[in-house]
């Protein structure tokens, strides 16, 4: 296995609150490792910090305790940016600029310059489909478009890992998907995509490996194959089952001493049940 | 899983640790930003004006006009400069940081010194181009103010120049428009850059715009009154300890604009010290060095 590309260590973020000693545990000893390679997924309500934890990593943020280091360079070492691109939760941008200018901007701040920052333009507005808008400022651009050149812009100096902060939030079907689209394209090309999101079902088909967050401390992390699964139990989905079928199936059940049916019905989201599992659990916890 | 299929992509490009062209990047962008604010306008208000006190007849002599003409129109560039450094520069990082660009410029490759420089470079861009077009304006006025008059003195006389007339068009030049006139647009130019500096320092930890201006403004009117308060409190005290550090303290903290007063000598007609000038530069850029240095060690752990 080569360098991980996103290493997280036991890292602690705290924000004391206004003047009196409030303090509010934003990122409680949280530990992970995104792969080089991977598309990794950070899940978890509003509040549950995520967005901190990817400014630690990007070093706009200092962590209270623990680390990170990304491709192995400590985060907020000018290397450590050199190889990530960022796209944070509701990009804005220079509303003055066009998509054009923006990439331009972005593209010379990493040290691109002449034809191979213009080829490069060219390459991602054809990537993220903004080709016809490239000279229109970002003032009209709708909010699926501003996602998408916030795309680009993090790719302008081919980095090694893109870091995307709710990178589908706010957008209509039609932009997830294509965003989405990008993202798997992204992987495919050899990226390492660690994005955050606290809709489950529009990043679950995109993530390799997901962690769920919730109240800063990372509650269970896998393959979502592996998330999902409940060994005890085996879900089976049939096709055009008659009646007499389903009813064949429920009298061998009953027959069985140990076997139970406790769910029966059409198949959906999983990961999103096992979300409110835990957030219930969590809950629970607490009021105990 | 298809990472066996795929190629990892190559580690970047190594970056300078340092690197001049993304101030400069940063410095042009903030130029675009401010021309696209519109800022520039405010140059045909000052064109307005001064075809105003141009072409009004308030003084009673030639050269008491032109007298006037050029301190209105250069004590007008003198206020625009520092008063456009205040608030332009106490507008842009906290913009910076309500669109989140902040966010995206500070997560690529770039130091936060550089974002700091290039603001500041951005915005004295914007003052200096403004005031080189300015005193070319002003200039232009003033040198044409200045032919009509003496071309009015010299048609008052029939055939032979008397020595009145040439006393008289002396007079006319000595108030009329003078090389010199430039170091009084660089005096202007550099007060504006300190005063940038001081509201950079400032924005860096005030959270609004308004507190930065309104300090940014007290600074530079407390920073004319140097001599003031040495004098003051040198009498007042027995020179005790605390108001010696009091003293040192302010000297510090406050720069001192009065290093800039000369020029208003120079718009009158005095002749320049070179003495002056150097000071004036290297004091400049001692402040500059300071301010900047001072505003990075507040930005350098500020978190977002
Ligand atoms: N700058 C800050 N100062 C104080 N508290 C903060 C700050 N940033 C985030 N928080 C708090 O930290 C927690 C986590 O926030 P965040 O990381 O933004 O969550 P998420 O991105 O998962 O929605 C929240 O309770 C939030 O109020
Ligand atoms: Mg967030």
């Amino acid at each position: 296995m080569s360098e991980p590309a996103v290493e997280v260590s036991n890292l602690t973020k705290v924000f004391s609150t206004g003047l009196s000693k409030n303090y509010v545990v934003a990122v409680d000893n949280l530990s992970f490792e995104v792969a080089a390679g991977e598309v990794y997924g950070l899940i978890g309500p509003n509040g549950s910090g995520k967005s901190t934890t990817m400014k630690v990593v990007l070093g706009l943020m200092a962590a209270s305790k623990g680390s990170a280091k990304v491709f192995g360079y400590e985060s907020g070492d000018i290397r450590a940016r050199n190889e990530i691109g960022f796209l944070p939760e509701n990009p804005y941008f220079y509303k003055h600029l066009s998509g054009e200018e923006t990439l331009k901007f972005y593209g010379k701040l990493c040290g691109l310059k002449g034809s191979e920052l213009k080829d490069r333009i060219a390459e991602l507005l054809k990537l993220v489909d903004l080709e016809g808008a490239a000279k229109r400022r970002l003032g009209g651009y709708s909010k699926g478009m501003l996602q998408r050149i916030g795309l680009a812009q993090t790719l302008i100096q081919n980095p090694r890992l893109v870091i995307l902060d709710e990178p589908t939030a706010g957008v209509d079907p039609v932009g997830s998907r294509q965003i989405r689209d990008l993202i798997l394209k992204l992987k495919e090309d050899g990226y390492t995509v660690f994005l955050c999101s606290h809709l489950l079902e529009q990043v679950q088909e995109v993530c390799d490996r997901v962690g769920i967050i919730f109240k800063g401390r990372m509650r269970r992390e896998g393959t979502l194959d592996e998330l999902i699964r409940i060994e005890s139990q085996t879900a089976m989905t049939l096709e055009n089952a008659s009646p007499e079928l389903i009813s064949k199936i429920h009298d061998l059940i009953s027959s069985d001493d140990a076997a139970k049916v406790i769910e029966e019905g059409h198949p959906r989201t999983t990961l999103e049940r096992l979300f409110i599992q835990i957030a219930d659990q969590n809950r629970k916890e607490e009021s105990a | 899983m298809s990472e066996s299929t795929t190629t990892l992509r190559a580690p970047a490009r190594e970056v300078p640790l340092f690197s001049i062209r993304r101030v400069w990047t940063l410095a042009i962008s903030t130029l675009t930003q401010l021309v696209r604010m519109k800022t520039f306008y405010f140059l045909f208000a000052f064109a307005v004006l001064l075809l105003a006190i141009g072409n009004f007849n308030f003084a009673s002599s030639p050269a008491q006009a032109l007298s006037t003409v050029k301190k209105v129109s250069f004590g007008a560039m003198d206020l625009f400069a520092w008063l456009f450094a205040i608030v332009a520069t106490a507008l842009l990082i906290p913009r910076d940081l309500e669109d989140r660009t902040l966010y995206t410029i500070l997560s690529k490759p770039v130091r936060r010194i550089e974002y700091l420089l290039g603001k500041l470079c951005g915005v004295l861009i914007v003052i200096g181009i403004s005031l080189s077009v300015m005193f070319v304006v002003c200039a232009g006025m003033i040198q044409w103010k200045e032919a009509g008059y003496i071309a009015e003195e010299i048609g008052t006389t029939e055939n032979q120049i008397t020595e009145e007339t040439r006393q008289a068009i002396l007079l006319i030049q000595k108030n009329g428009f003078h090389p010199e006139l430039a170091i009084a647009t660089l005096a202007s130019f550099m007060k504006a850059a300190v005063v940038a500096s001081v509201t950079i320092l400032l924005s860096t930890f005030a959270s609004s715009s308004l507190f930065t201006i309104i300090i940014s403004v007290l600074v530079f009117l407390v920073g004319h009154a140097h001599t003031m308060a040495t004098n003051f409190w040198l009498a007042e005290s027995d020179n005790s300890i605390v108001v010696q550090m009091l003293l040192k303290l302010f000297k510090i903290v406050i720069p001192n604009f009065q290093i800039f007063s000369f020029s208003e000598g120079i718009v009158q007609g005095a002749t320049v010290m070179p003495a002056a000038i150097w000071q004036m530069a290297g004091l400049t850029g001692a402040y500059l060095v300071v301010f900047m240095l001072l505003s990075l060690l507040t930005f350098v752990d500020k978190e977002f």
